[in-house]
């Protein structure tokens, strides 16, 4: 079902917010204050917004190192995020991760890793433990009748990258997860890069979604840059695999706009086709969306302009919140080795 | 005439792939975005047009796959050099390298060779973090079979590699990425170099710093500044993780009076420095004339936040007071740790290097 005009209106906003808020880190990086590498999500907004509007704080979601639009569209806090970036104590993982590791368990997102394919069998893991308490099987009890859930269950979804398809742990999880029915999401963000080299020189030419298939889960391709198309194939994908039927896999096709870790644009190096960046920025996933919304009269100009103050105070006043952030003790740094 | 040359350690390991790239025509290089316009830091700056793209290339995400792949490779008559920017991700061949390269030559009675070279970089900056900046050396060295070394200056940096590639062993070659910036003399012409021995960097009397890879640099600080005070460090550079050149430690105790001071960049449980000096005391036990010290990093990982990490990594202050200590000079510890200190961030090797990478 395509997205009432009140939940389109909300994804957009949810859509601009991460827009805005990368957006405000680019231009403060720059101020060598946030010392981490740092891995944008401007272009791909769509993909997070349109999945994430599906899940309750009980479903859980993994990501990888380009994990602020998974955090902020699950829910994640916005001035830990900063305070994070900044180094700081306040920050979600106390100052230890940075951008390519982040946390907020309130919000049912668990985590995201720089290590390429490193989430993907742990969001397996987590869901087949989900499976497993709801069956009763975690307890020792006797197996549901045909081995269906009887009722919804908690999904976990894992975000990741056309180049994280090519890791051998992710055919391993596929497996897996079919194995056992999983009530598991596999996101594809396929960019059509990994860092700068392009997919053909990765790939042969295929349909990644289809490899998918071939392990015998549901897998469908869409739009990754069409909100209202991502809400729909993520709304059957959430349902499916909330009502037992085992795992599903969207390969969504998007484009990222600035360099793949960093805050600039690096369309000056070449390694993008020529117009190819301003073909994606044509089809940007927010324009899209405003044209419907203005389109179809769900929301003005001024409806528009008011989103955009109230969510640039929203940014402003996480960064004064984080730059004020308190530095971890030197001590500090020893704990947690062991739990 | 001899060709000796100035250029960065990153300039010459460009040039030494460039070399083997001409010289073994059976030589691949391939990796994460080795043709990439980043060239991994330029060290593959120009290869791919100059030797063609059926030699130089890029590669899958898949690190387990195409390390077994490279050794089917080089079962099979290739030289493949395979790099990975950050030593983590080889952590993902582990099983080919460990289970397959390392044991081929032996298990299959001599009959078979692997000579393949694994490029690793290592080290901090720039909140690379726990998954990105591990010192995996010593782990890697324990692996019989594998060779591993760590070459510090721009002319060990093209010697070992190219001597890597002519060998018919798997090779572990460990970049720390601080050294790519720093320029030395590379002598083309100089005798090949073998992948063991240690080498004198600075001569002295007073005490042996015996140090890897950029702990190398650090102790050749300390020394430099402990000179002005009348204390002499010889200053060896170990160069090769897997086969510790304990003999010339030894030579060089017996100079110093037997004070020895190890400094690895690598956590305490994972630093060769242990290595070392078990092999040496099992060796040469009474070279040791005091108790020897250990400068390493602490062994947990390493936080991101730049607040803590720059208080995570020892360096030239921590060698320069510890020799101090052992020579009993302590009184003159706060003029020497003034004069190396640095206002840079620990973060950062110079004014040069920015962020992100
Ligand atoms: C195992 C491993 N290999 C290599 C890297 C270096 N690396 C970081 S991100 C990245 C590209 C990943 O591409 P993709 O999965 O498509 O995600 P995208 O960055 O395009 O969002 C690479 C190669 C890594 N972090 N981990």
């Amino acid at each position: 079902m395509s997205p009432a005009s009140a939940d389109l209106k909300h994804l957009y906003y949810q859509m601009l917010r991460i827009r805005r808020a990368e957006e405000a880190i680019a231009r403060r990086y720059a101020e060598q204050q946030m010392r981490c590498p740092t891995h944008l999500c401007i272009g791909e907004e769509a993909i997070a917004v349109g999945v994430c509007a599906h899940l309750t704080v009980q479903d859980k979601v993994f990501s990888n190192h380009r994990g602020h639009g998974h955090y902020l569209a699950k829910g994640g806090d916005l001035p830990r995020l900063l305070a994070e970036l900044y180094g700081f104590a306040e920050g979600c993982c106390g100052g230890r991760g940075g951008s390519m590791h982040l946390t907020d368990l309130d919000a049912g997102f668990v985590a995201s890793t720089p290590i390429v394919g490193g989430t993907v069998p742990l969001a397996a893991g987590y869901a087949w433990a989900e499976q497993m308490k709801k069956s009763g099987a975690a307890q020792g009890c006797a197996s549901v009748a045909g081995g269906r859930m009887p009722e919804a269950t908690n999904v976990v979804v894992i975000f990741f990258g056309d180049g994280c398809f090519e890791e051998g742990v992710m055919h391993e999880t596929l497996n897996f997860a079919v194995l056992k029915q999983l009530p598991l999401l596999f996101i594809c963000e396929n960019n059509q890069y990994s860092v700068m080299t392009p997919l053909a020189e990765r790939q042969p030419k295929r349909d990644i979604y289809k490899i998918a298939a071939a392990h015998g889960l549901h897998a469908v391709s869409g739009d990754g840059n069409r909100v209202d198309e991502v809400y729909e194939l993520a709304q059957a994908a959430v349902a499916n695999a909330r009502n037992g039927l085992g795992p599903q896999f969207l390969e969504l096709h998007t484009h990222r706009w600035p360099e793949h870790c960093g805050p600039n644009e690096d369309d000056d190096l070449g390694y993008r086709n020529p117009g190819e960046l301003a073909a994606w920025k044509l089809r940007c996933p927010l324009l899209q969306t405003r044209q419907t919304l203005l389109d179809a009269q769900l929301s003005d100009d001024a409806e528009i302009i008011q989103m955009e103050t109230c969510l640039a105070l929203e940014i402003e006043q996480a960064f004064a919140w984080a730059l004020q952030g308190t530095r971890p003790k030197i001590d500090s740094m020893r704990q947690h080795l062991y739990a | 005439m001899r060709d000796v040359r100035l250029m960065s350690y990153g300039e010459a390991i460009r040039e030494a792939l460039d070399d083997a790239l001409a010289q073994f025509p059976d030589m691949l290089l391939i990796g994460e975005g080795v043709p990439d316009p980043k060239t991994i830091f330029a060290t593959t700056q120009g290869l791919r047009e100059k030797h063609g793209a059926d030699r130089v290339l890029d590669m899958p995400l898949a690190e387990n796959g195409m390390t077994g792949i490279c050794i089917g490779a080089a079962l099979a008559g290739m030289r493949p050099v395979l790099v990975h920017q950050r030593i983590d991700f080889a952590l993902l061949s582990v099983d080919q390298l460990v289970n397959n390269a390392a044991k081929w030559h032996y298990m299959f009675d001599g009959q078979q060779q692997v000579p393949l070279v694994i490029r690793v970089i290592i080290g901090r900056g720039w909140g690379q973090g726990p998954q990105h900046s591990q010192s995996l050396q010593a782990m890697f060295a324990q692996v019989p079979g594998l060779k591993v070394v760590m070459p510090t200056t721009a002319g060990d940096a093209y010697h070992f590699m190219l001597a890597a590639i002519a060998d018919n062993n798997p090779v572990l070659f460990i970049e720390h990425r601080w050294l790519h910036h720093i320029i030395g003399e590379v002598d083309k012409q100089a005798p090949a170099a073998g992948l063991d021995g240690a080498a004198v960097m600075r001569e002295g009397r007073d005490v042996t710093l015996a140090a890897f890879s950029h702990m190398s640099i650090e102790a050749l600080k300390a020394a430099t500044t402990l000179a002005e005070h009348g204390i002499d460090a010889e200053v060896l550079d170990m160069r090769c993780v897997s086969a510790l050149d304990v003999e010339s430690v030894a030579a060089s105790l017996a100079k110093t009076g037997g004070k020895l001071l190890i400094a690895d960049c690598a956590p305490e449980m994972a630093s060769s420095g242990h290595q070392l000096l078990s092999k040496l005391v099992l060796a040469h036990g009474d070279s040791l004339k005091q108790a020897p010290r250990l400068i390493v990093y602490p062994n947990h990982p390493v936080p991101t936040s730049h607040y803590v990490a720059n208080h995570y990594y020892p360096g030239a202050e921590q060698i320069a007071s510890a020799v101090l200590e052992m020579l009993g000079r302590s009184e003159l510890t706060a003029s020497v740790i003034g004069a190396l200190q640095s206002d840079l961030p620990k973060d950062q090797p110079d004014r040069s290097f920015v962020g992100p990478f």
